[in-house]
């Protein structure tokens, strides 16, 4: 608990220091275009994106659970990152350790949100025949589930991938069965994360 | 997640290869939307066991007008799009205000439109540095663009074409680093391949100091590339010159360093 607080009141002091940079990126933004130096108008404006992106990045990982039934998150894994150049910011968290784990990647500005939102308006083609993709619901956002049979060690993994609008969120559970991981799915926040990028 | 995260990248570089403008991801959606549409007819087809080539009783979305029982009218007037580029400082004010709502999502993209408008005035300025006549071949103004996909640092392209008879000289400036990595690749390499009895389709060579690959084909003509800077590319593709040092004057037409600046490459 005590260190969850820690880590909170860590996550907002460097938030307020993002948007120091922001409003000092903006100023620099604004000179430099006023000035007619446009190239470093640009690289300003790509900072600005940057600072934006990390603000809501570590956003995200609040709003994420602290853990998954006995999967406690991994919080020194916890992963925020910008300036990846075509998408936006890529949020990274692991839950738990042994034979159970699970992450959650989100990437806002996905450029796969295209092709799986076709897959999801297509019935015939969101749920294979065999049963290793259907097309499920999580909070009313549809997405798609894929299952995948280890046989060596029998063990079952899912990966679920909901679009929100041009945000992907990927949850990955891995030695699980479809009921538990459309009930851990649920307990992400999609509505909060989806009005945070909206 | 850096497989992922690489995996990811390679797809979204492959997208970013289209210089289409603004109305890139429209398209995207579009097609993707056609490709669901057609799907579905085609799944319902076999269910209902219609065979795939008999016309539909609905027709589809791109309608025939000599098609019987179709009344909907084709288009035949319309202005266009407004196509001046977004306003910088209303953008930046816009970003501002979002900022300091929260509303990171709309301050993104406030900030993208800004990217976007300073994109365009950068393109503009370097297109209006480029000459107007190379080696005898004027240039066509309909055909000048500036394309920015605003997704960032990847994107800006700026084409201009000359053209005299079936002569014609294609100009191409990219801010567009998977480009920069094609291009690196070949001239990273110590030597070249030499194909002994066959002919060489690419070589080093230089343009005003400037490392760059010239390649030919027989079905296309010449194709010179410059990295300039970290991050950016000029491509000439020539097509009916007679020799490879007509190419290489025409391309000494053009001031590489005026332009390295411009872009502010270094």
């Amino acid at each position: 608990m005590k260190i969850s607080f820690i880590l909170l009141a860590a996550f907002g002091i460097s938030i307020g220091l993002q948007a120091q940079e922001f409003d000092k990126n903006l100023a620099s933004a604004r000179t430099a275009y006023t000035s007619g130096n446009l190239e470093d108008a640009r690289f300003a404006m790509q900072q600005m994106l940057n600072d934006i992106d990390i603000i809501v990045g570590r956003e995200m990982i609040k709003l994420l659970p602290a853990k998954m039934d006995a999967m406690a998150a991994v919080t020194k894994n916890d992963n925020v990152t910008a300036n990846t150049g075509l998408a936006g910011v890529i949020v990274h968290r692991d839950y738990g350790t042994g034979d159970k784990t699970a992450l959650i990647d989100i990437m806002s500005n996905s450029p796969l949100v295209g092709s799986i939102n076709a897959i999801l308006s297509l019935p015939f083609v969101g749920n294979s025949g065999d049963g290793t993709q259907k097309v499920v619901k999580v909070q009313g956002y549809k997405g798609m589930l894929q299952k995948n049979v280890n046989t060596e060690t029998n063990q079952t993994d899912f990966t679920l991938q909901i679009p929100l609008s041009s945000t992907l969120l990927t949850f990955t559970v891995n030695n699980s069965n479809e009921a538990d991981v459309l009930r851990l799915a649920n307990t992400i926040p999609v509505n909060q994360i989806v009005k945070l990028v909206q | 997640m850096k497989c992922k995260i690489l995996l990811v990248g390679v797809a979204a570089l492959a997208l970013a290869f289209s210089t289409n403008a603004q109305g890139l991801m429209g398209k995207l959606k579009q097609k993707a939307e056609q490709a669901a549409e057609k799907a579905l007819e085609k799944k319902a087809k076999e269910k209902a066991g219609v065979p795939e080539n008999e016309q539909s009783s609905t027709g589809d979305g791109n309608s025939n007008p000599g098609n019987s029982g179709n009344n909907s009218p084709s288009n035949k007037t319309g202005g266009g799009l407004v196509t001046a580029p977004p306003d910088v400082k209303e953008n930046l004010g816009e970003a501002e205000t979002a900022f300091k709502a929260n509303s990171y999502g709309e301050a993104r993209y406030a900030v993208q439109q800004a990217m976007l408008g300073v994109e365009m005035e950068i393109g503009n300025k370097v297109l209006k540095s480029l000459p107007e006549t190379v080696s005898g071949l004027p240039f066509d103004k309909s055909a000048d663009q500036v394309t920015s996909t605003g997704w960032g640092w990847a994107g800006l392209t700026i084409q201009r074409e000359y053209q005299k008879d079936d002569k014609q000289l294609r100009t191409m400036i990219a801010n567009n680093a998977a480009w920069m990595s094609a291009v690196n690749m070949y001239l990273s390499n110590g030597g070249y391949a030499q194909t002994t009895g066959g002919e060489q389709n690419w070589k080093q060579t230089k343009v005003k100091g400037h490392r760059a690959v010239i390649e030919f084909n027989e079905s296309s003509g010449y194709k010179l590339s410059v990295p300039l800077g970290q991050t950016s590319l000029i491509v000439w593709e020539a097509v009916n010159f007679a020799t490879e040092q007509e190419v290489m004057t025409a391309a000494n037409a053009f001031d590489i360093d005026g332009i390295i600046k411009t872009l502010g490459e270094k």
